[in-house]
């Protein structure tokens, strides 16, 4: 029908053709007049939508399924990063080109010093998370990074100066606070009897140690270096030291604090602190076949600092509060009034005088997720009414998260990481409309910058605080990629060094969104965008390997006089099994 | 279609004409539309839509909010209500997986389809849909008062929370969007129902 009308259309004669569009014009004109109001809106709603077109969400990654030889592969299946972790991860390698002790580009104020270190540990995690979703790809690429960010968080004050991380953790807080000058127990008149616990690396400063450790314990997980097995083991034992004896060598049970905790500050204890150690023992556990964490046989060395922290260090919601003083800090000073701070004992609200304990947001998520591996009841339980405390809802697209549910008209710094804290914690939990709502909070006032050649994006915060860019960064890491903590505190598994990998790779040209060997149908995943030929280098295939595209041979990589086999992609997106 | 499109000189109604429940059958279309409105509403708001950022400014369009006016035009205020407030619980419900504030906030939205349903329109009028644009942006100004009251006082949030990730936005990217889309999508709407239905006319 249609067809026959267009036919008839055609052969309509020139003038009752000019006629038909005269009227269609007239017909126009006379519906622009009657609405020119709706037109100007219209208009107006265009232009406007055209200049404010931006910050859309990126296309998710295609997969497809492929058959080959008979073994069926669906890419859905395997986890994938996306292109804005990818862009994100591109951005981030910026801030390491340079200097360890330098920090260009992450808009460092003094203001921040006591929290930067956070910032490399927690970004070091969220990148592990990223590095483990394509296990396939370790080129010097992901490693140099992953090296780079370890080293940069063990700057030292005798090579760095001012502009090393043991000045912003330690001795500009040291410069009031005095931390260096701390022993156990009698810090105001020590003698030999008491133990020094003022320095840097330790025996206190588990907020330094705990996430060093933990940071190469995650390099050497993902990449397998073996250049920190002698500091890791290091700290193990000092650790085990701290717990179990009175720190002269004397057993003695809780250990040095008889809280079987580990300071950070070193008159205080902190559960989130703790849970970072916790995590990594149980990690250190499993690659290096100790048994810290405890078996049928052995006590674990945390086990007495967890009882303390599940009864002792608790509110009245069965949530964790936020420390637990082991002794008077220099210079504290009483409150005027009301309820007055114990020592040793649980630290009292600043905004209460009622006794009330001090709790904090940031530090339930963070201790909630770490422990989540070990204790998945007491997260799943404490999880809704951490929600039901500290959450706060702005409409059902967005939510946020306070510090204290004392002082909920503030809104600050530790607001922004109770937010980060949650976003994890959440997706962990599988609650992924929390993740979302967290999401649209943290990321709906900033704009996407994307770089020049579409490689790098990360989120302008310089309008609220410069100093977020980064977090705001690698947090979209943190709360979006598929891989959890709980996947990371698995050691990889046996054989794993031996599958088939990219150890090389023009990363500078590449994508990777999926790239995994498959132990079971025995078939390399790999999902990648090319931008310019590349060549990628795969090492650990016993036999000459075939790349198959859509079930179907592609071609067959080539035979290097290493033994490995390269794969010369040109321009374009494929969905490669190569086997 | 008659009922729809309504002109000014429909002024002498009473209450239940105004409300389009004069009758069981007026009634229950009065209900299909807030129905379909908040339904149309909650599909619409699940689409990302884009904005930018000029310092704390964010700027950009919401179609969605546009859909609580239309109704309210073509139907009266309480299929307007309805679109707003049943459209905003669905979505928190459905989409979200989560009440916000007993709905309180949801009844933000409700007025503003109530205050804008509270007058009568001619979809053809240039004069008469600059009416709706205005009479949009009053009830929007409901909507962001009702949320930035149950946000300070019901759920406690931080006063800059409420100013900077609330009311902020609501007004540089809902006052367009309703002042804006609301006429064009009634117009696009009633040139719709007209092609549709022309003996209604």
């Amino acid at each position: 029908m249609f067809q026959v009308k267009i036919y008839l259309a055609s052969i309509q004669p020139l003038e009752t053709r000019q006629s038909t569009l005269n009227e269609r014009g007239l017909i126009m004109s006379k519906t622009l007049k009657s609405n020119k109001f709706v037109t100007v809106a219209l208009i107006i709603s265009i232009v406007l939508a055209g200049m404010s077109f931006g910050n859309l969400p990126s296309p998710t990654t295609s997969t497809s399924i492929q058959t080959v030889n008979g073994v069926t592969f669906n890419f859905a299946d395997y986890r994938s990063l996306t292109l804005e972790e990818l862009a994100i991860f591109n951005f981030l390698t910026n801030l390491f080109d340079q200097p360890y002790g330098s920090w260009d580009g992450w808009y460092l104020e003094p203001e921040f010093y006591g929290l930067f270190h956070y910032v490399l540990a927690f970004m070091s995690y969220s990148l592990a998370m990223y590095y483990e979703t394509t296990p396939g790809y370790r080129t010097s690429y992901y490693e140099e990074i992953s090296d780079n960010l370890v080293r940069k968080f063990n700057t030292s004050y005798d090579d760095w100066d001012n502009q090393s991380i043991e000045y912003f953790e330690w001795i500009y807080a040291s410069i009031t606070q005095n931390w260096t000058g701390y022993y156990y127990p009698d810090t105001f008149t020590p003698d030999a009897d008491d133990l020094y616990t003022g320095g840097f690396r330790g025996p206190a400063n588990i907020m330094w140690t705990g996430h060093y450790m933990l940071m190469e314990l995650l390099h050497e997980r993902n990449f397998n270096t073996g250049e920190f097995d002698d500091e890791i083991t290091f700290y193990m034992e000092d650790w085990n030291n701290s717990l179990t004896t009175d720190g002269f060598g004397n057993p003695q049970e809780g250990g040095i604090w008889k809280c079987g905790l580990i300071p950070c500050e070193p008159y205080e204890v902190w559960v989130q602190c703790n849970s970072i150690p916790i995590y990594a023992t149980e990690l250190y556990d499993g690659i290096y076949g100790t048994a810290y964490m405890g078996n049928d046989t052995v006590e674990g060395i945390w086990d007495y600092g967890l009882e303390f922290s599940n009864t002792m260090m608790q509110d009245p919601n069965s949530l964790y509060i936020d420390g637990y003083y082991v002794q008077e800090p220099f210079g504290f000073q009483q409150p005027e009034e009301g309820v007055q701070q114990e020592f040793p004992g649980n630290r009292l609200s600043p905004f209460r005088t009622d006794g009330s304990l001090r709790s904090r947001g940031y530090g339930v998520a963070w201790s909630l997720e770490f422990l989540d591996f070990l204790q998945p009841e007491v997260t799943d339980e404490e999880y809704s009414i951490f929600l039901r405390e500290y959450g706060k809802e702005i409409s059902g697209d967005q939510m946020y998260f306070v510090d204290s549910f004392y002082n909920t008209g503030y809104f600050g710094t530790y607001e922004f990481l109770a937010c980060l804290f949650t976003l994890a914690l959440a997706k962990q939990e599988g609650d992924f409309n929390t993740v979302q709502r967290i999401q649209n909070f943290l990321y709906g006032l900033y704009n996407k910058v994307w770089s020049a050649d579409g490689r790098e994006m990360h989120w302008d915060t310089s309008s609220l605080e410069p100093f977020l860019q980064t977090s705001i960064a690698y947090g979209w890491i943190w709360g979006c990629n598929p891989v959890t903590l709980n996947d990371l505190v698995e050691p990889r598994p046996a054989g794993f060094w031996d599958y088939p990998f990219i150890s090389q790779a023009d990363d500078e040209y590449i994508w990777v969104y999926q790239a995994e060997w498959d132990p079971v149908k025995e078939g390399f995943i790999l999902n990648i965008n090319v931008d310019q030929p590349a060549t990628l280098t795969f090492s650990n295939f016993d036999s000459l390997p075939t790349a198959y595209a859509g079930g179907v041979p592609l071609r067959t990589l080539e035979l290097t006089s290493g033994g490995d086999y390269t794969l010369t992609l040109q321009s374009g997106s494929y969905n490669l099994v190569i086997m | 279609m008659s009922e729809e499109s309504l002109t000014e000189s429909e002024t002498k109604k009473s209450l239940r004409e105004r409300l389009y429940m004069q009758d069981g059958r007026n009634f229950g279309m009065t209900l299909v539309y807030a129905i379909i409105g908040a339904g149309l509403f909650m599909l619409v708001s699940t689409i990302p839509m884009p904005f930018i950022m000029y310092g704390l400014f964010k700027f950009g369009l919401l179609p969605a909010l546009a859909i609580i006016g239309t109704v309210a035009a073509f139907r009266g205020p309480l299929a307007g209500f309805l679109t707003g407030y049943l459209g905003v619980v669905l979505y928190d419900l459905v989409i979200r997986g989560t009440i916000v504030s007993m709905t309180l906030p949801a009844l933000g939205y409700g007025f503003l389809g109530l205050v804008t349903g509270a007058a009568t329109y001619d979809l053809t009028s240039g004069r008469s849909l600059i009416k709706l644009s205005v009479l949009s942006a009053i009830g929007f100004v409901f909507t962001v008062l009702i949320a930035v009251a149950v946000g300070l006082t019901v759920e406690s949030l931080a006063t800059m929370v409420v100013l900077g990730f609330l009311m902020l936005p609501l007004i540089t990217m809902g006052l367009p969007s309703v002042i804006l889309l609301t006429p064009v999508f009634a117009r696009i709407w009633h040139a719709i129902l007209s092609k549709t239905y022309p003996s209604d006319q």
